[in-house]
């Protein structure tokens, strides 16, 4: 084994003829991946700067897996840095012994940092408004799929999807759409009628095909209808399958919060308010529309109560849907402004 | 949004085929490995073109003993030497890096085995461009001193 050592080290050679090859520092969780028994694929999305999109940055490219990014960044180095390979090398007419070949020298590594961009902002700021105005749908299509959608985001087809179910994108008519909070309320009228005149209980397992159809009746798209009782099953549903059980609490705060939201921030008297969220829910769970079960989305200037502007509500749900990096970013270094916070409670 | 498929390497990857001659902690599967020095290594043109490569010096590891060491010994990695033509040394060390670094290509099309390594699945239609990592290498050779002149003695016993 250690002749070659012995025999005064390992001759290193140089190829003439490179080969190209780009290094990239991998994250434990590619690591991860690599190790596991069948390695995803991986993508590597570039964006050209987009006149479109506001919040477009100029071009990067960034490194997705199925539900994780990382934006890449090319990092130089001065120093010439090999890729080795074993080979045989043959001096003059002595017999052949094996060396190591530098076969590719590399002058930069590529670098990967997750992304902290959200899905949810880059596609809300992308899709279409679904809305219904005076029982008329009001929406303009972009004529793209979803699949064309998730491939113009810089970010996971996991992550994608993720903001898609929360948002409850759905596609129809060859387009992909966001709902308004008063089409959401709307449909969800329809699905509880429609739970009604079925006599089926939603917080039991049940027909999703069945609620669906009775409640495309009044004209809604049945993927609309299907998102929404998607976002609104249980956490152990099988998306996939046919039958739908509903959360009771996720239910109660989306009947509220979309209420509220479809008010366009128009004051609403409390007692009102209250009395139409429960109309909207099932029976059983009248009880529940509680104004503590929607705390933080809304504000109460005197008697009235309103919708808490968008800027307030989108931080609201950035922390609740568990993206707390993102909002405790900006703050991570002004310790003093933390300070003054705990000082305070 | 131009998106780029890049495969992992799989855990059947394919040994190389020639020995690899270095320590066995830098072996890996399909035999890369990386070194790295400060500067650059400059050699006069083959005057045989048919030869692949040129033979600029070599790479001692003079604590590398897995005869008398135990595997798990790693004092060893604290010195490699590479010395570069009949006069130079440089002096450096194996290095566990702190993320392990992915060897990237351009995937070739209908699985060609350029490395004698990976083998391509796919024999159709890969017209597209696709990237592969065909390595994962935990440790480099790092050269971080300047080359110092050494009398040609070593050279050759």
């Amino acid at each position: 084994m250690a002749t070659q050592q012995d025999e005064g080290g390992v001759p290193f050679s140089v190829a003439h003829q490179h080969q190209h090859f780009r290094l990239l520092e991998l994250s434990p969780e590619i690591v991860e991946l690599v190790d596991a028994p069948n390695p995803p694929l991986l993508f590597i999305k570039s964006q050209a700067p987009s006149p479109t999109a506001s919040d477009a940055k100029p071009a990067y490219a960034v490194l997705c897996t199925p539900n994780k990014t990382f934006q890449l960044r090319q990092v130089q180095t001065s120093n010439s840095l090999f890729v080795t390979q074993p080979a045989l090398e043959a001096h003059g007419n002595e017999i052949p012994i094996p060396a190591t070949r530098a076969i590719a020298s590399c002058t930069a590594t590529l670098e990967l940092h997750a992304s902290t961009a959200s899905a949810v902002t880059m596609l809300k700021g992308v899709l279409p408004v679904y809305d219904i105005v005076a029982g008329d749908v009001d929406a303009i299509s972009n004529g793209r799929s979803k699949a064309s959608m998730f491939a113009d985001m810089p970010l996971s087809d996991g992550e994608c999807q993720a903001a898609w179910n929360e948002l409850m994108a759905f596609e129809v008519d060859d387009s992909s759409f966001q709902p308004s909070a008063n089409a959401l309320s709307q449909v969800w009228r329809s699905i509880n009628a429609a739970s009604l005149a079925e006599g089926v209980r939603l917080d039991r397992q049940f027909m999703t095909d069945e609620i669906t159809r009775a409640a495309s009746e009044e004209g809604h798209p049945s993927n609309f209808i299907h998102a929404v009782l998607a976002f609104l099953s249980t956490d152990d549903t099988d998306r996939s399958g046919p039958w739908s059980c509903l959360d009771r609490a996720k239910t109660v705060v989306f009947t509220g919060r979309t209420l509220l939201e479809a008010e366009h921030g128009a004051d609403f008297l409390v007692a009102d308010f209250t009395d139409t969220w429960e109309d909207r829910l099932p029976e059983v769970w009248r009880k529940d529309a509680q104004l503590s079960a929607i705390d933080g989305f809304y504000e109460l200037p005197g008697t009235t109560i309103k919708a808490k502007s968008k800027a307030a509500t989108a931080t609201a749900t950035a922390t609740s849907a568990g993206s707390a990096a993102a909002s405790m970013k900006p703050s991570a270094r002004k310790w003093h402004e933390k300070f003054a916070k705990t000082r305070k409670k | 949004m131009p998106s780029i498929p890049l495969h992992l390497p799989g855990p059947t990857r394919a040994h190389s085929l020639p020995e690899n001659p270095l320590p066995a902690l830098l072996h890996t599967p399909s035999g890369l490995a990386l070194v790295e020095i400060q500067g650059t290594i400059h050699f006069p043109t083959p005057p045989d073109a048919s030869q692949l490569s040129t033979q600029v010096g070599k790479l001692v590891f003079p604590l590398y003993n897995p005869d008398i060491n135990d595997a798990s010994d790693t004092k060893w990695m604290k010195r490699v030497y590479l010395y570069i033509g009949k006069g130079q040394r440089m002096t450096g060390e194996c290095k566990k890096l702190g993320k392990p670094i992915g060897v990237m290509r351009k995937r070739p099309a209908g699985g060609d085995t350029v490395m004698g390594g990976v083998e391509g699945q796919d024999g159709e239609g890969a017209n597209e461009e696709e990237l592969e990592i065909v390595e994962v290498v935990r440790f480099k050779v790092v050269f971080s001193a300047r080359p110092e002149p050494i009398s040609g003695v070593t050279e050759g016993e």
